[in-house]
C-alpha cells in the first residue's frame, strides 16, 4: 500500500487528492493542512467581504468533512509541517517527529505580499488573500466610519478591493508604482482606455507612485506625499509559500530547485524524486517563453495538481503548460489579457460599440490580446492562441470564427488573428 | 444515458427555427438585452457566386471534459452523470466570467442578475423522455439528440461537437 503526502489543501491539493483516490482506492492519502479550511478560491475573498458571497458560497467542492469522507482521507489541522526533507522523503512536523512517504506534493499555494519597509511606519492595514483577511475586512466596514481608503497595488485583487470600498459610498484612492494599470496583463493603450473608465466613475488613481510607509494616518509616497486614510488595503501581489523546501539543509542529496516558486517539469516533479509541487507555489511551464514560470490561476493549479496526483498514484501525465491569461470583472466592465502583452510584433486592433480587441502578431502570429468589454468571445480566442502554442492547427475552426462574427468582430480582423 | 448533439450541415439552411425555439423555452429576452444561448450563422467556404454556403447552430458543446467546470471558481457548473450534458447551479455564481474565457464556443451567456446561464441540453425535456427544444423544432432533422450508444461510426461527421472542433464535413483535426 502506497503513503502518499499532500502538503497544502487548494485548488491543487483537492485536485492531486481525487487524482490519488480515482487511481489507488487503497492508498493512504495525509493532507496536512495548516488552515483545516476546505479548498477554496483566493479571489473569492473579495466577493466575501463585500457580501456578494457568504461563507458556505466559498467553497466549491464541499466542506472538509465530506470531501475527507469521500476521498478517504487523513487529514492533519493541528499539526503544522516544519519542513520537508526531500532526501529522505519525509516530512518533519511541528515538536519533530518524522514521516516518511512514497510521494510527498507540496500545495502550498501563495501569500500576500508585504515589502517589509511598509510595515515600519506603524500604521495598520489589510490584506486580501486568506479568508480570514476578507473577514477582518468585511468586520471593519461594518463597524463604520471608514471614509477614505487607500488601496496599494493595482493588481486584479487591488481593483476589486477599490471596487467594493467605493460601492459603500467610501472616496479611493488606487496607488501603484507601475506605469499604468495592469502591467503585466495589459497594453498601454488598454490600460489607458480603463483608467479612462475608472475615472469618469470617481476612482482617485494615481501611477508611478512607490508607497514607501504605511502609518497611522495613511500612507507616505517615496516621493514625500502624503495620503490620508481611515483604511489601507494592500494588494501589490503574491509570493509563493516555498518555505517548506527552501533554505534547509541538505546533507545528502539535492536541494529542491527554486526560482520564483518550486520548479517543476511536465509532470509536475521537482528535481527531488518522489518530490512534487502544483498551484501557486510552484513553476510550470510557460507555453510562450518554454521556461518556467508561475502561473497562478485556479483552473491552472487544478490541472497541475491533477497531473500531479496522476503521476503519484503511477499513472504517466503530462500537463504541456499555459499561458498567462486574466479576466478580471469591475466596476460592471470586462478586461481579459491572453498571452505576454509585452512580447514583440505587429499591433492591430478592432473597435467596435462597446468594446475594444487588441492583438499583438509576430510573422502574422498571434503573440497576444487585450479585449476590452467583450467576455464572450474572450474564451474562444484563448483558445485559439493555446493551440497555437501547443504546436496545434494555427487557425480558428469555420465555426469559432462564425461565433466571432455573431460577438462583433469584422471577418477582417478575425482572418488577420486567425492566420490566414 | 449519455447523449450527443447531432447536426447534419447538408440538411440545416439556417432557418434559426432553433435558436428561437430555445429562447422560448428558457425565457431568454434578446430585446430585454439577454443573450441567446444558440446561435447560427453562416459558413463561407471560398468565394464568388459558386462558393459553397453552410450553416452552423451552435450552443454548448458539453464537452466531456468540459474546461467552464475546471474554470469555475464557485464550483456552479458539473457534468451530470445520466446524460453527459454540462449543467449548472447559478446560486453562487459571483459573475466573474471566468467560464466564458474557458469555454472555445462562447457557451456561457449572462442574465440581466449578472449570473451564468447557458444551454443545459433542456435537460427536464430529456429526462421526461422528450427531445430538447431545439431538436423538436428543426424542420428538417438537421439538429438530432442520439443516445451516445446508437452514436455509430458514420455518424461521425454530425458530431455538433466534432463539427465546433473541426473544419466543416466532420475533418477531424482535434481531439474531442
Amino acid at each position: 500500500m502506497k503513503n502518499y503526502a499532500i502538503v497544502g489543501f487548494g485548488c491543487a491539493g483537492f485536485h492531486a487528492a481525487r487524482a490519488i483516490r480515482q487511481l489507488d482506492p487503497s492508498g493512504r492519502i495525509a493532507v496536512f493542512s495548516d488552515t483545516g479550511q476546505p479548498p477554496f478560491n483566493p479571489m473569492l475573498t473579495t466577493y466575501y467581504a463585500s457580501e456578494k458571497l457568504e461563507l458556505d458560497g466559498v467553497f466549491p467542492f464541499g466542506g472538509m468533512e465530506e470531501i475527507q469522507r469521500k476521498l478517504s482521507l487523513e487529514l492533519y489541522s493541528d499539526m503544522r509541517v516544519r519542513r520537508v526533507d526531500t532526501a529522505h522523503r519525509s516530512i518533519e512536523l511541528e515538536g519533530g517527529q518524522m514521516r516518511g512517504f512514497d510521494a510527498i506534493l507540496i500545495a502550498t499555494g501563495a501569500s500576500a505580499l508585504v515589502p517589509g519597509p511598509l510595515r515600519r511606519g506603524g500604521g495598520d492595514f489589510f490584506l486580501m488573500r486568506t479568508l480570514n483577511d476578507a473577514q477582518r475586512l468585511r468586520r471593519r466596514l461594518e463597524q463604520g466610519g471608514v471614509k477614505r481608503a487607500v488601496v496599494v497595488g493595482g493588481s486584479m485583487v487591488g481593483i476589486k478591493v477599490a471596487e467594493l470600498l467605493y460601492r459603500r459610498g467610501v472616496e479611493v484612492t488606487l496607488a501603484d508604482g507601475a506605469p499604468y494599470l495592469f502591467p503585466l496583463a495589459a497594453y498601454e493603450s488598454t490600460a489607458h482606455a480603463i483608467q479612462q473608465r475608472l475615472e469618469e466613475r470617481g476612482l482617485d488613481l494615481i501611477f508611478r507612485a512607490q508607497v514607501s510607509a504605511v502609518t497611522p494616518k495613511g500612507v507616505t509616497l517615496a516621493d514625500g506625499r502624503t495620503l490620508e486614510a481611515d483604511l489601507v488595503c494592500l494588494c501589490i501581489g503574491t509570493r509563493a509559500n516555498v518555505e517548506l523546501v527552501a533554505n534547509t539543509q541538505v546533507l545528502e542529496g539535492e536541494n529542491v530547485q527554486i526560482e520564483r516558486g518550486i520548479v517543476v517539469d511536465e509532470g509536475m516533479r521537482t528535481n527531488v524524486p518522489g518530490i512534487y509541487a502544483a498551484g501557486d507555489c510552484c513553476e510550470g511551464v510557460n507555453l510562450q517563453t518554454g521556461k518556467t514560470a508561475v502561473i497562478g490561476l485556479w483552473a491552472n493549479a487544478g490541472a497541475q495538481g491533477d497531473c500531479a496526483g496522476r503521476n503519484m498514484a503511477g499513472q504517466f501525465c503530462r500537463y504541456y503548460g499555459n499561458i498567462l491569461h486574466n479576466i478580471t470583472h469591475f466596476f460592471d466592465m470586462d478586461f481579459i489579457g491572453l498571452g505576454d502583452p509585452n512580447l514583440p510584433g505587429e499591433r492591430c486592433s478592432f473597435r467596435e460599440k462597446g468594446f475594444t480587441v487588441e492583438a499583438i502578431l509576430e510573422d502574422g502570429k498571434l503573440n497576444s490580446i487585450n479585449l476590452f468589454g467583450n467576455y464572450r468571445i474572450s474564451g474562444i480566442l484563448k483558445n485559439h492562441l493555446t493551440k497555437r502554442l501547443l504546436g496545434g492547427e494555427a487557425r480558428l475552426t469555420p465555426a469559432q470564427q462564425g461565433l466571432l462574427a455573431a460577438g462583433g468582430l469584422s471577418r477582417a480582423f478575425i482572418r488577420r488573428i486567425g492566420g490566414e | 444515458m449519455s447523449y450527443i448533439f447531432l447536426l447534419d450541415t447538408r440538411k440545416c439552411i439556417g432557418c434559426g427555427a432553433c435558436a428561437v425555439a430555445c429562447m422560448d423555452q428558457n425565457d431568454v429576452q434578446p430585446q430585454e438585452g439577454d443573450e441567446p444561448f444558440r446561435q447560427c450563422f453562416v459558413i463561407e467556404q471560398g468565394s464568388g457566386k459558386d462558393a459553397p454556403v453552410r450553416y452552423l447552430s451552435m450552443a454548448c458543446m458539453h464537452c466531456a471534459q468540459a474546461p467552464c467546470v475546471q474554470g469555475c471558481p464557485a464550483g456552479c457548473l458539473k457534468k451530470d452523470t445520466d446524460t453527459g450534458f454540462t449543467v449548472y447551479d447559478q446560486t453562487n455564481c459571483i459573475g466573474c466570467h471566468s467560464c466564458a474565457m474557458a469555454c472555445p464556443f462562447a457557451a456561457p451567456c449572462f442574465d440581466r442578475a449578472g449570473k451564468m446561464v447557458k444551454c443545459d441540453g433542456c435537460i427536464e425535456r430529456v429526462r421526461r423522455g422528450m427531445q430538447p427544444a431545439c431538436v423538436r423544432v428543426c424542420p428538417y432533422g438537421a439538429l438530432q439528440l442520439v443516445e451516445k450508444e446508437t452514436f455509430g461510426a458514420g455518424q461521425r461527421g454530425k458530431s455538433a461537437r466534432l463539427l465546433a472542433y473541426t473544419a466543416l464535413d466532420g475533418e477531424r483535426t482535434d481531439s474531442e
